[in-house]
């Protein structure tokens, strides 16, 4: 009896560091997921006098980007070759019409999520008269871009815009005025304002 | 017992039936016809399957007619039945169609919109922090 449970205490004790060392591997290498949860705001959508929410997954983007190439416009390959490198598209802007219509922990928890290894912000911009705050967040693998969020939290409007998968984020800035389909797509010159963004989401909501 | 050749000849030979020959046969017929020997010959059980064949030609083509208009009117039916099936069958795939296409529609839409929002905010973004448009500066630096 006395010989069998110092045996038994090293095989637990060698086990149980067996496992820590694994678990710490694991959570080294673990990737954080690229998409963000963003439930926590969907109390804000009642304050918002617009409020616009977008979820695209794979299948969804996959499907949008065979029907756009259906159109053979080669004004719309870049769009294309965006969309089909992507995973997903997850949206939510609220645009209020009065001031303080959403707390600092509802950002919080965004920015919680994005506090994780592998997320990196790569551009702040803090307006301290307002208040404002714009954030813009790359998730890396290597020299892959394997997520954006780009968070813009002002005094009237709260946006978090999350793109998972490789996202060419320079095309996207550039993509300039290709999205003006003059009753091609039935939207018309919709690049032109954000109001009219939140407006046509509002009214397919 | 041995029969000779004039024996056989004398026993084939023809007779004479002698006078009143028919009237005692038939006699005898309807002696026996009283006394229930002999069956009527268009009695119920000579009936056979086959009997309806001696109806008379009329009847015969009226049946005829009959069973080809059954046959006709049945083939329509099915023909009918056919066309419905493959009308409800083109209906439904056609309503699917319709609906992946406002699916893909509203997939595309909903894309537009979401790059739209992408680029905008990306932008003022840039904009607000007065940063170059040329990301790809900024994401090479964060690389290295």
């Amino acid at each position: 009896m006395n010989r069998v449970t110092p045996m038994l205490m090293r095989i637990f004790v060698g086990l149980a560091l067996c496992f820590m060392a694994a678990n710490g591997y694991a959570q080294q290498n673990a990737q954080p997921s690229a998409r963000l949860q963003l439930e926590n705001l969907d109390k804000l959508s009642e304050k918002a006098s617009h409020f616009t929410e977008v979820t695209l997954d794979g299948p969804m983007l996959e499907m949008a980007a065979k029907f756009i190439a259906m159109d053979d416009d080669p004004s719309d390959a870049d769009m294309i070759a965006i969309i089909k490198n992507l995973k997903g598209i997850y949206i939510k802007t609220f645009e209020f019409d009065a001031s303080n219509q959403y707390s600092q922990a509802d950002v919080e928890a965004i920015r919680k999520q994005l506090a994780v290894p592998g997320w990196s912000r790569i551009v702040t911009d803090i307006d301290k008269r307002t208040g404002e705050k714009n954030e813009i967040y790359l998730l890396k693998s290597g020299d892959r871009v394997d997520g954006v969020t780009i968070l813009v939290a002002e005094a009237r409007e709260l946006t978090v815009v999350n793109i998972v998968g490789a996202v060419p984020i320079d095309k996207i800035a550039k993509l300039q005025g290709q999205f003006i389909h003059d009753g091609k797509h039935g939207h018309k010159n919709k690049m032109d304002s954000g109001k009219k963004d939140k407006e046509s989401s509002d009214e397919k909501k | 017992m041995h029969f000779s050749e004039d024996d056989l000849r004398a026993a084939l030979k023809r007779k004479d039936p002698g006078e009143g020959f028919t009237q005692r046969v038939m006699a005898r017929v309807e002696q026996a016809k009283a006394e229930g020997k002999i069956k009527p010959v268009n009695g119920k059980a000579n009936r056979s399957l086959f009997a309806w064949w001696k109806l008379r030609p009329a009847w015969t083509f009226a049946v005829v007619a009959l069973l080809l208009l059954g046959f006709a009117w049945g083939g329509y039916q099915y023909s009918e039945y056919r066309h419905q099936q493959i009308a409800k069958r083109e209906r439904q795939q056609l309503e699917e169609l319709k609906k992946q296409q406002e699916e893909a529609e509203r997939a595309r839409d909903q894309a537009i919109l979401a790059l739209q929002i992408a680029r905008s905010k990306l932008n003022h973004v840039l904009e607000q922090a007065q940063m170059p448009a040329d990301l790809d500066k900024i994401i090479r630096r964060q690389r290295l």
